[in-house]
């Protein structure tokens, strides 16, 4: 099993799209970095200008942890992009080239094949994951310094003692990861259905897209959808960062995310495991 | 029944003198005191209650050198009103810089204390009105209500204990206006947040920040470095 799991990661990691997701992390942490460290001072007291009317904020406001904070913000929207890249191509692409039915004639089970090519697309989301972890909070301490955390919500402030925010942030990529892991399923899930690899990784952005603008806009019928979709979970990591944590939520989200990654893998590999796969 | 004559008596006395003191002298009886103390430093613990902001209490140190330098030394972001916690102590500095008015008495703290309304003479500085709640026989202020143009209105509570030979409270209290606090959803990327249909400024109130000193080093010749170090 581990040997086809390194058989389907080489083929991840072969192909040039693999590194797109990482190119682009590079360039988004970077860009947001630099104006960041250019101008953060700027952006943050018009953030706090309502509060520095009233108080004078003392300290090392703008420090790695806010800037990784803000970068992880940032980034939610297009991190589930950058997976559903790779992992809506796991079985597509290789229908699509026609190598599926050559590999099907090795031995082993359609349900191992399937297992791999699943675990190895999650171990490329936790390499992406760990890259935005790298070059966000590693980046962000070495050029900003440590510090309290200021984290950022419409509605208020929450201030995070320095010594405090690692577990958090530890936690945090954690549920991100098992997020990340559901938009893999569900797009991993599409791909099973198809001959193509275009439509899944489109699909699966579309719907992301869609959950998303759902999940933004603050229209009362929405409000009711709203609990049903993955991307409303997806972002609980943010309450990692609450003071008191609100377990309950955050644990209420895990199993939402889990049950959806039971959900869309069992499609998967139902349809996987009995389809007939002519090309 | 002559004990008891003699002691109100005594009482009616004694408040005259008091009532014979005119604003002014009393500001600057307090002001004599509060000379005493060229420079201190102390141990520091800070307490918010702040509208929109959770914020844990945090521990420090505190440093202040007459005239007017003074510095709170932490490990983590804090926020201090815009003023220093001697600022009504430095508006009232020069006698001969605003007008007095004495208003009457109230009971602070179980304190009975002497009202004197301050206006600046001179219409340029940041001080508008001031309202000194001044114990006229400890020579110490009890309460102010400072009227500024860079801040509003800011309240000062002053509570003494074994410093108030030197007029060094023990614990000050800054109550301070707070303007509604609303960050943008994009700025915040809080994009499942739901806004309130209610919105009407919950956040709008007043802010809370309450230093308590401890361990206070007094007149120990502090250096200037301390102030501009990091």
């Amino acid at each position: 099993m581990l040997n086809l799991i390194s058989i389907e990661l080489y083929k991840i990691f072969s192909k040039p799209r693999s590194y797109i997701g990482f190119g682009a992390i590079t360039a988004i942490v970077v860009l947001i970095e630099f104006a960041l460290w250019l101008d953060g001072k700027s952006y943050l007291s018009f953030i706090l200008q309502s509060l520095e009317q009233s108080f004078q904020v003392e300290g090392n406001i703008l420090n790695g942890n806010l800037v990784c904070f803000i970068i992880l913000q940032t980034l939610i929207v297009q991190m589930p992009l950058l997976v559903a890249l790779i992992t809506g191509d796991l079985v597509s692409g290789e229908a699509a080239t026609g190598t599926i039915r050559l590999v099907l004639t090795k031995p082993f089970s359609r349900a191992q094949l399937l297992w791999a090519k699943y675990a190895a697309g999650c171990t490329y989301t936790f390499m992406l994951l760990l890259w935005l972890g790298v070059l966000a909070l590693c980046g962000g301490l070495l050029i900003f310094g440590a510090g309290d955390m200021i984290v950022l919500k419409s509605d208020g402030l929450t201030i995070i003692r320095g010594d405090d925010t690692l577990w958090r942030y530890l936690g945090a990529f954690s549920i991100a990861f098992l997020s990340l892991v559901v938009v893999a399923t569900f797009s991993m899930m599409l791909s099973c259905f198809t001959d193509n690899s275009i439509g899944p990784i489109i699909s699966s952005m579309a719907v992301i897209i869609l959950f998303t603008i759902i999940g933004t806009l603050d229209v009362p019928f929405f409000d009711k959808l709203k609990p049903f979709l993955f991307t409303t979970h997806m972002i609980v990591w943010r309450n990692m960062f609450d003071n008191p944590l609100d377990t309950s939520q955050i644990v209420q989200s895990l199993i939402i995310l889990s049950g959806h990654i039971v959900v869309f893998f069992s499609v998967a590999y139902y349809h996987f495991t009995r389809k007939d796969i002519l090309n | 029944m002559i004990k008891g004559f003699a002691i109100l008596l005594s009482g009616l006395c004694f408040g005259q003198l008091i009532m014979a003191q005119t604003p002014r002298q009393l500001i600057a009886q307090v002001n004599q005191k509060f000379a005493k103390v060229n420079d201190y430093s102390a141990d520091l613990e800070m307490k918010f209650d702040i509208p929109a902001v959770k914020i844990e209490n945090i521990s420090g140190k505190v440093f202040y050198k007459r005239p007017d330098k003074f510095r709170i030394r932490t490990k983590g972001i804090i926020f201090l009103p815009k003023q220093n916690p001697y600022y009504s102590m430095q508006s009232i500095a020069d006698t001969n810089s605003f007008m007095a008015v004495a208003t009457g008495t109230e009971v602070v703290s179980g304190v009975t204390a002497t009202v004197v309304n301050v206006i600046p003479n001179n219409n340029n500085g940041d001080l508008i009105l001031g309202k000194f709640w001044i114990d006229a026989v400890q020579k110490v202020i009890l309460k102010s209500q400072l009227t500024t143009k860079s801040s509003g209105t800011i309240g000062i509570e002053n509570t003494y204990g074994s410093k108030l030979p030197y007029a060094l409270p023990d614990n000050i209290v800054f109550t301070i206006d707070v303007a509604k606090f609303k960050i943008p959803k994009a700025l915040a990327v809080d994009i499942n947040s739901k806004t309130k249909a209610a919105d009407t400024g919950s956040a709008k109130g007043v802010g809370v920040i309450s230093l308590r000193f401890g361990n206070y080093a007094i007149n120990t010749k502090l250096k200037d470095t301390v102030f501009t170090e990091p």
